[in-house]
């Protein structure tokens, strides 16, 4: 197992360079000009061109290409053109921890209601309970998340102001003390948190029904229930671990979906995570920074799906890796 | 036993959640009393807060290009003058301790003196030389004195063509200048501390020479080790040293700004209001909302179609207008872009080449329908680009072009525009369609766009529509590539327009419609050369008349810029020269005094 982890990361790696490659050569195709904001009336034309020099935009794309590749080797991500050069890692390094916070606790909370919603629904099928339930989830996954979560604000912050609209902390949280911050932060996380699981959950409760469905017809649960074991168990031991097998799959994908869905979640909620980062580094140009946000969600991708591969391995014995 | 382990698993995670919720609640309803039952919230009566869309960028005046960061550096660093915008001319009005460039009319101005550096100025008979005499007791906040040699020290990182500075254009009258390169040894001189004397090439007229040499200075002291070359990266941009009301307190990139009063600056003094924060929310509903629920004081440029429900739930909240300096306009491109791009010869486009087309097509609009529509009583007929506020110079003689599609038909059937067999307008088998370029996320263009596309078509003219990504639409208007588009501008305070209406197509970037008028460019330079802005008034009212003749572009509508208050704030004068013109002299009512 671990020389199949080994080799896949190494195969990664590759993979992970073209894909930044990739991404060089179409942001700099894209229309658009990282120094067009320096180019206005009343501001000198010979601005945008200096602002070009500094940035090493007036060379030819392949010589860009060859120094921007001298300095990924060497670990340089540059400079952040339009965040006053601040160096890329620095940019990176402070939003990602936010991302990562919300990520995970939406994964958990994806996970746990998403199975199960999703066992019910197939231990009491075609029931009233189940019906309402499907309707639910398919009402909630089809529903755009960043629409979802203005409605939210509209009604937990506006309607009835029990959650704030944004921003990761309250004026003045500084004073509140350790245990007060963290507090004042859990309650600024409740609502994007919720958006962001509510989608997720319902589809993975759509995956569990499926597969609960699909183990409950088999022998095995017949031969558990005829020799008397109580339905709990039946439900629990034998189908649910059978049933969660093509979930962990989804696990292991669904983390770079939580973060792209984060990417709309923390404009509308002010979160300076990477999803405003790359926003905001689309839409000014940002080359290096679009650059490194790309390696940050590849390399989540890969990571993503190695981790699923080995998941499935560890689940269910019949597979060798 | 493996089933008591699975429940007592279960009943301790039902337990987590329980308390999670108890949290969760507990927290939400502090947040409730604190909201709604008037308690005071200490930390919030003594911060103003301020939603902003983005983040300052550099917190160094040779740097910073955002108005964020312009507002906040005005509040940071000490300044050569103060400017005052005087509302019953229109001008800008410059003044020193003891100095006023000229008396206001009006009791409106209400920046005092003691906020300049300069104490006095003489102005040469020659209007090449101006000479500042600086005040001696201002100081830094590390106790050094602002000096003559700060503002050279910084005039000269402005000029520096490696820190390509936004603000280089206000030197182009230095010596030097002429010749590509200002000679900072003659152009600025500096013969002790408190005399600082600028130099120009050629005659200036004085308020052009006051506005062009009062650039923000740096304290010279601090900043002299950093090499131009490293300016851009230097860890001092982010912990300014100034002299004004205010200094950094604390700043967290993409979320928080907050500035402190700064208890030892007399450049006027320390600011009212203890802290202000800048709040980074790039989302336009979570603005609103939060403006709504008293979590912050200032929203800026608030959508007219909001008004209603924001007062309604709020009725701690105003808007205040400031205007006017922002116009939208549809551009017509008068010469055929492709043939110009191909040989550079300028031919009159096949659809807006001619002036009477361009006139029927205004007349064709109904920019009134718009106003009422969407802007109500915020937005007013557009005729030309100076601006109704600019008094002094706005030729009020000029009756709009009304909305009348009968005689829009009938110049378009003079030009030769005859409707064909599908309705739509035909002249030598061409027919009068074309697609209206505009840019996403503009609520206002959007709505005004569909009108016009109406307007349009009920006259035989097949308007389509086309939204571009903002970035690409600017992109393909500043290469000339589009036929028609919807823009607009915000305008400076001083008259400029060469650069948008300029016949030199290569050096005036912004003409984007490559309108040429030989007469026009005649006015722009003798209006430049009068030193007295009244002498250039005759020739601004020719200017205007031409462009409401000759239509280069349908002039829509001005706009005033609405931004929403808390009732909190108290003294605060909004002004055309910027929303925060004296938020140093803002106070704000406790909270519990604020009736619920």
């Amino acid at each position: 197992m671990l020389r199949y982890i080994f080799k896949r990361l190494l195969i990664a790696i590759p993979l992970i360079f073209g894909v930044l490659t990739l991404t060089f050569f179409i942001i700099r195709l894209a229309p658009g000009d990282p120094a067009a904001f320096f180019i206005q009336p009343g501001i000198s034309p010979n601005v945008a061109e200096q602002i070009r020099a500094q940035y090493g935009l007036n060379d030819p794309v392949p010589v860009q290409y060859v120094k921007w590749l001298g300095n990924i080797l060497q670990g340089n991500f540059g400079r952040s053109f339009s965040r006053a050069q601040q160096p890329v890692v620095e940019v990176i390094a402070s939003a990602l921890p936010i991302t990562m916070t919300i990520a995970l606790l939406t994964l958990v909370a994806n996970f746990t209601f998403g199975i199960l919603i999703g066992i019910i629904s197939a231990v009491r099928q075609n029931s009233l309970l189940d019906r309402f339930l499907t309707v639910t989830a398919l009402f909630f996954y089809s529903m755009p998340e960043f629409w979802f979560a203005l409605m939210m604000i509209i009604v937990f912050a506006l309607k009835f102001p029990l959650f704030p609209a944004s921003g990761l902390n309250e004026i003045g949280s500084e004073g509140f003390g350790p245990v007060g911050f963290v507090l004042d932060r859990v309650w600024h996380l409740v609502l994007p948190v919720t958006v962001l699981s509510i989608n997720g959950a319902a589809g993975i409760a759509r995956y569990v029904r499926g597969s609960m469905l699909e183990v409950i017809r088999q022998d095995y649960i017949r031969t558990a229930r005829a020799k008397g074991l109580p339905e709990k168990l039946v439900i629990f031991r034998h189908a649910l671990r059978n049933a969660l097998l093509p979930v962990i799959t989804i696990m292991g994908s669904s983390l770079p979906f939580i973060f792209s869905g984060a990417l709309f979640i923390e404009v509308i909620f002010a979160f300076p995570g990477m999803g405003r980062v790359t926003v905001d580094a689309i839409f000014s140009r940002d080359y290096p920074l679009i650059i490194a946000n790309t390696f940050i969600s590849g390399t989540l991708i890969v990571l993503g799906n190695l981790f699923a591969d080995v998941l499935y391995a560890v689940a269910d014995p019949r597979i060798k890796l | 036993m493996i089933e008591y382990s699975r429940r007592s698993s279960l009943i301790s995670g039902l337990a987590g959640c329980l308390f999670l919720v108890f949290v969760v609640l507990s927290l939400s309803s502090c947040g409730r009393q604190n909201a709604g039952s008037g308690k005071p919230r200490t930390a919030m009566d003594s911060t103003l807060v301020i939603t902003i869309p983005g983040d300052a960028d550099y917190l160094n005046p040779v740097l910073g290009s955002t108005v964020t960061s312009s507002n906040i550096m005005g509040l940071i660093y000490p300044s050569l003058l103060q400017s005052e915008f005087d509302t019953s001319t229109g001008l800008l009005n410059y003044v020193a301790l003891n100095k006023k460039l000229r008396e206001t009319t009006n009791g409106e101005a209400k920046k005092i003196p003691e906020g300049a550096v300069a104490r006095s100025w003489t102005f040469s008979a020659d209007h090449k030389t101006l000479t500042y005499t600086l005040r001696s007791d201002v100081f830094w906040n590390d106790g050094k004195p602002v000096v003559s040699g700060d503002f050279k020290f910084t005039y000269m990182l402005y000029g520096n063509p490696v820190i390509a500075s936004a603000r280089q254009q206000y030197l182009a009258e230095l010596v030097g200048a002429e010749k590509g390169k200002v000679d900072f040894d003659k152009a600025i001189e500096t013969p002790n501390d408190t005399t600082l004397v600028f130099r120009f090439y050629k005659p200036v007229p004085e308020h052009l020479a006051l506005f062009h040499t009062s650039l923000t200075p740096l304290p010279a002291h601090h900043w002299k080790n950093v090499k131009p070359g490293e300016l851009r990266n230097s860890p001092l941009n982010i912990a300014p040293l100034g002299a004004g009301p205010y200094q950094l307190k604390s700043w967290q990139q993409q979320q928080e700004l907050v500035l402190a009063s700064n208890p030892k600056s007399d450049l006027p003094k320390p600011g009212n209001i203890p802290l202000i924060s800048f709040r980074v929310v790039p989302d336009y509903t979570v603005r609103l909302t939060q403006l709504q629920t008293g979590a912050v004081d200032v929203v800026e440029n608030i959508k007219p179609e909001d008004f209603t429900a924001l007062l309604k739930a709020n009725r701690q909240l105003e808007i205040k207008t400031v205007g006017l300096r922002v116009y939208d306009y549809v551009g017509w491109s008068n010469i055929d872009q492709k043939e110009y791009h191909k040989s550079g010869k300028v031919i009159p486009h096949p659809l807006f080449g001619s002036a009477r087309v361009r006139l029927a097509l205004t007349h064709a609009i109904d920019r009134e329908a718009i106003i009422d529509g969407y802007l109500k009583r915020y937005g007013v007929v557009c005729n030309t680009d100076v601006s109704p506020s600019l008094k002094w110079a706005y030729n009020a003689r000029i009756t709009p072009h009304a909305f009348d599609p009968a005689r829009a038909t009938a110049l378009l059937n003079a030009e030769g525009w005859l409707p064909g067999s599908d309705g739509i307008l035909q002249k030598q088998g061409r027919r009068f369609s074309f697609v209206l370029y505009t840019n996403s996320g503009n609520a206002r263009r959007n709505y005004a766009s569909v009108i016009i596309q109406q307007n349009l078509r009920s006259i035989g003219i097949d308007c389509k529509l086309d939204v571009q990504e903002s970035n690409v639409f600017f992109d393909n208007l500043h290469q000339r590539k589009l036929d028609a588009w919807m823009a607009g501008w915000a305008i400076g305070l001083e008259i400029d327009p060469l650069e948008v209406w300029g016949s030199d197509l290569n050096r005036s970037r912004f003409n984007f419609t490559g309108y040429q008028n030989p007469r026009l460019d005649q006015l722009c330079d003798l209006a430049k050369q009068k030193m007295d802005p009244f002498g250039a008034k005759p020739y601004w009212l020719e200017y205007q008349e031409i462009l409401h003749r000759d239509q280069p572009v349908t002039f829509l509508y001005w706009m005033q810029e609405t931004q929403g208050f808390s009732k909190r704030i108290e003294g605060e004068e909004l002004n055309i020269s910027g929303s925060f013109y004296n938020i140093d002299d803002w106070r704000l009512h406790p909270s519990a005094n604020i009736a619920q």
